[in-house]
């Protein structure tokens, strides 16, 4: 055993992973409007109810890609932008690689949102958008898992409160892998490349 | 005979359109208002829950004004927000000061930003319809204005 060998291979090994990291991140990474966060975070999981108040789990998407926000109905701003832009992304892929595409609203307001709630609100951007939401502890499950949270403020004098939630649209391939993190700044045709890209990349893979 | 009173006719027509159109144009242009309230609109929102009032206000006065309050006989209750979104997380911030606008500058309401949070809709809404809202400031006479504003789709940007 040498000492001096060993070294100068674990360098070696250090200086060709630094290498590849500089080269995924001087071009791989560049390429996504989004943040690429395969890898980074668990298989998509959870037990929730859907707009007809049936319990669902991740199976519902099975082989299929999903594109899944958390909001609540009572958020007339942002919420309603983001659903918006994504649906119109959606809509502008090429029939081949899109019609798969899973749209899933997630409500992490459940005491105001019933699940007739949730399909009235979620019909108004898209007919394959599903509507979901689930108790506390299911909900809180589901957001932890890919670190994400939310939380209620104070009410005011009339009881309405309102919501935090994550901004992100979180993408899972047909694997149900989490592959993409759409932050609330990206436009609908940047959206739309990063569905483009990613589910033409994964449909060639497989 | 016929066909004078005809040229005559079309004159006449000709100098009332005129007439008209110089007074529109000097009633756009000419007392330029204090204050002006550009595009407002209000993005439909289904299911009861709701709606964001957008639009851009103009101060156009040698002093500032500060829109404090607004309200609508299609809404029970209207305020001021603003959405933040901070380390990736949303919320929306109430403007319990209003927002105050310089001599010479606008505020933009426009999605992901300021907004009027307009809640407990009073009647059902549709595209096209027009809601009344009547923006409250300080630093401008009268302090009321009654604004028309008029009901986008939800998918509008
Ligand atoms: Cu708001």
């Amino acid at each position: 055993m040498n000492p001096a060998r060993v070294s100068l291979r674990s360098v070696t090994a250090s200086v060709a992973a630094l290498a590849i990291a500089l080269f995924l991140g001087g071009c791989g990474e560049d390429e996504w409007h989004g943040k690429n966060i395969t890898g980074l975070m668990p298989e998509l999981e959870f037990e929730l109810i859907d707009e007809n108040g049936d319990p669902v789990t991740e199976e519902v998407f099975a082989g299929e890609p999903v594109a899944m926000y958390f909001g609540f109905t009572h958020c007339p701003d942002i919420c309603p932008t983001t659903l918006a832009r994504l649906a119109a992304a959606a809509r502008r892929l090429p029939e081949s690689i899109g019609k798969n595409l899973q749209l899933a609203f997630v409500s992490v307001d459940p005491a105001r949102d019933d699940p007739d709630q949730l399909e009235r609100y979620t019909d108004a951007f898209s007919d394959r958008m599903l509507g979901l939401t689930g108790t506390q502890k299911q909900l809180r499950a589901l957001t932890r898992r890919y670190r994400v949270t939310f939380g209620y403020e104070e009410p005011g004098a009339d009881g309405s409160y309102e919501v935090s939630h994550s901004s992100a649209i979180l993408v899972f391939d047909a694997e149900l892998e989490p592959r993409l993190m759409l932050l609330d700044d990206l436009n609908v045709a940047q959206i739309a490349e990063d569905l483009e890209r990613l589910l033409e990349g994964s449909r060639s893979d497989s | 005979m016929k066909q004078g009173k005809v040229i005559l006719a079309s004159a006449v027509v000709a100098l009332v359109a005129l007439l008209g159109g110089a007074l529109w144009w000097v009633a756009q242009v000419a007392p330029e208002s204090p204050l002006t309230v550009d595009n407002p609109r209000v993005r439909m929102v289904p299911g009861g829950g709701p709606m964001a009032g957008y639009m851009e206000i103009g101060n156009h006065g040698d002093s500032p004004i500060r829109l404090v309050a607004a309200d609508s006989p299609a809404f029970g209750n209207v305020m001021i927000h603003r959405t933040v979104v901070r380390d990736g997380q949303a919320r929306m911030e109430h403007q319990r000061d209003g927002v105050e606008i310089q001599p010479g500058d606008s505020a933009v309401f426009k999605p992901r930003d300021l907004h009027l949070m307009l809640m407990q809709p009073q009647t059902e809404l549709e595209v096209g319809d027009t809601v009344a809202v009547v923006l409250t400031f300080e630093g401008i006479e009268p302090a009321d204005w009654p604004i028309a504003f008029t009901v986008v789709p939800v998918t509008s940007q």
